[in-house]
């Protein structure tokens, strides 16, 4: 294969698993909320798309209809969010995907079933893969730009702060005036909608999609990212979903070239979960750390000089 | 006289067997600071947090300002302006201690979604405010070097400080304060209360849990007493240093 257009190819996941993972540091690293059903998300966008563009919606309808909806499946799991505490939380949320993924596996009539369905790409192929992977990587930049700066700024303002403590004490914040349930449910939501309109790229670029594309290993993986590139700091999700996508396609392409005694597939899960043990035995908190709420007024205050002094002390 | 601030009327609250608050009525009028003290395990805490809506009463009713509040939620009643200050701390611990400050802010317009999304100006000038006056508060109870420090890095009798000074923070009608000055030192313990005396000109009115009899009796308007649950004794401080009943509770029966 062309290693150009493998290395575009890279990049594209890259920008598509950046989104997914930066709305799970929306949820897990800013509010604390253990979402393990991510997936569920990251299909509802995709099936989205592809309903909507088979009934002829422009793709940027299909893209914003899909993170609204998906929004909607995010207010849902928000529900038993207010209620559970987090290990049950996590749970549910996996169940939840789990149980989307099989309802679409089983109903031929939503999107094929089993047997998958074909999407319409955004571009229309022009003979050139280059050219096609090129407009793939533009519009997924625009995306993860978009979606970058929400979590950016959503993270550095008071709206983050009270997320924040909200992870830190849910009690503490409700006593200090925080409706818990209120912040809960939009940052689910949110975070959903993001993952739905990572999910539609996703569908439209590899213009197909069936059920098992869409295994709790995707959730998994996003955790990972999360967690390997330090949760509450957006550059470190993306970090980590950079470091995860290569580190998935560098041991495909080792395995095609060495003679393993084991089933390559599953090694590539065995050292995902040495990656994290070491990750979580050494560095805890991740490559970058928690990057605490900056405003202009805090700058103001001498918030950035003091930590530069604390550097150089 | 002045209105009645927060009014508990017949309020239980137990867990399993342990009537850990046992039908106490009492009132709390505007203005000044007011004492609540009894043995350990009298059950202090445990009526705080039923009137903070921490814990909802099995019995009795909790009103505050006329309103009954009995079952709001913590928020909202927070929203009322009747807010506390734990007995364990609890803060934000991987936060910095400004920010912690911030947390508690009333009314800040960037708490809401869309204002830290589209509209970040509306709220740098308050932000500004609110930065001034959490650290007029810090230097108050001396934790104006940490203010950059992750509240997890503050020593003991810091972290209680910064649990009172959020508090304060939340500029509230009524604060509950539980301890206060447990594992102070007994200057700054004294400094602390002389400022809630000073900011009761203000209209705030305290309600304060406190072991240190000496420190609350020079300061306090009003003081109930608790024992096993119930309300045993009320009076002023002078009535109730010489009150029997008072040091029956703390010797016991014997
Ligand atoms: N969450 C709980 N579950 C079970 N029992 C509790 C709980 N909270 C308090 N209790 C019991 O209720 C009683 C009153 O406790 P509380 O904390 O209100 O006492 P207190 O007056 O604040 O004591 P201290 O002065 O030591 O702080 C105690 O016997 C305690 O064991
Ligand atoms: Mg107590």
């Amino acid at each position: 294969m062309n290693p150009l257009l493998y290395a575009l190819d890279v990049l594209v996941f890259i920008g598509i698993f950046g989104i997914v993972s930066l709305s799970l540091n929306l949820e897990y690293g800013f509010a604390g909320l253990a979402n393990f059903g991510k997936v569920a998300f990251f299909l509802t966008g995709a099936y989205s798309y592809a309903a909507l563009s088979q009934i002829g919606l422009p793709f940027y309808l299909c893209l914003i209809c899909g993170a609204m909806i998906s929004a909607i499946f995010g207010w849902l799991i928000s529900l038993p969010a207010l209620r559970l505490r987090a290990d049950y939380l996590a749970i549910v949320a996996l169940a939840f995907g789990e149980i989307l993924r099989l309802i679409v596996k089983a109903e031929r009539g939503i999107a094929g079933g089993v047997w998958g369905i074909t999407v319409a790409p955004i571009f229309p192929y022009t003979g050139s893969e280059l050219i096609y992977r090129l407009e793939n990587i533009g519009l997924v930049s625009i995306c993860l730009f978009i979606c970058f700066l929400i979590a950016q700024l959503l993270s550095n303002s008071p709206y983050g702060r009270a997320i924040r403590a909200i992870r830190e004490d849910e009690i503490a914040a409700e006593a200090l005036g925080k409706d818990r349930a209120k912040y809960k449910a939009q940052i689910f939501m949110l975070a959903s909608a993001m993952a739905g309109l990572a999910g539609g790229l996703y569908a439209q670029y590899l213009q197909f999609i069936d059920p098992y594309m869409f295994m709790p290993m995707i959730t998994f993986t996003v955790w990972i990212m999360v967690i390997l590139g330090g949760p509450a700091n957006n550059w470190g999700a993306l970090l980590g979903a950079a470091l995860v996508e290569l580190f998935e396609r560098g041991t495909n392409i080792a395995k095609d070239y060495l003679a393993l005694p084991v089933d390559p597939g599953n090694l590539q899960y065995i050292m995902f979960g040495v990656l994290i043990i070491f990750v979580l035995l050494y560095r805890p908190q991740g490559i970058l750390k928690e990057s605490h709420v900056k405003t202009k007024a805090l700058e103001l205050a001498g918030y950035g000089r003091s930590t530069a002094e604390d550097k150089r002390g | 006289m002045e209105e009645v601030l927060l009014k508990i009327r017949e309020v239980s609250k137990h867990f399993g067997g342990v009537y850990a608050v046992n039908g106490v009525s009492l009132d709390v009028r505007q203005g000044g600071i007011w004492g609540l003290v009894g043995p350990n395990g009298s059950g202090k805490t445990t009526l705080f947090n039923t009137i903070l809506g921490l814990y909802r009463p099995d019995r009795g009713d909790v009103y505050f300002n006329g309103d009954c509040i009995t079952n709001l939620a913590p928020h909202q009643i927070y929203g009322l302006g009747l807010v506390n200050a734990f007995q364990l701390p609890r803060l934000f611990y991987q936060m910095t201690v400004l920010d912690n400050m911030l947390v508690a802010a009333r009314g800040h317009q960037g708490d809401r979604l869309l204002n830290s999304l589209f509209f970040r100006k509306r709220w740098q000038e308050q932000e500004k405010e609110l930065i001034e006056q959490s650290m007029n508060i810090l230097e108050l109870v001396e934790l104006d070097r940490q203010v950059f420090s992750l509240a997890g890095e503050l020593s003991g009798g810091q972290r209680k400080l910064l649990e009172v000074a959020r508090g304060l923070m939340a500029k509230p009608k009524l604060l509950l304060l539980d301890e206060p000055a447990a594992g102070i030192n007994p200057v700054l313990g004294e400094k602390i209360f002389m400022t809630l005396k000073n900011l009761c000109c203000n209209g705030t009115t305290f309600f304060v849990v406190e072991h240190r009899l000496e420190i609350l009796f020079e300061f306090a308007s009003w003081v109930y007493v608790m024992d096993k649950g119930s309300l045993i004794a009320q009076g002023y401080p002078q009535e109730i240093i010489d009150n029997p009943t008072f040091y029956e509770a703390y010797l016991g029966e014997g």
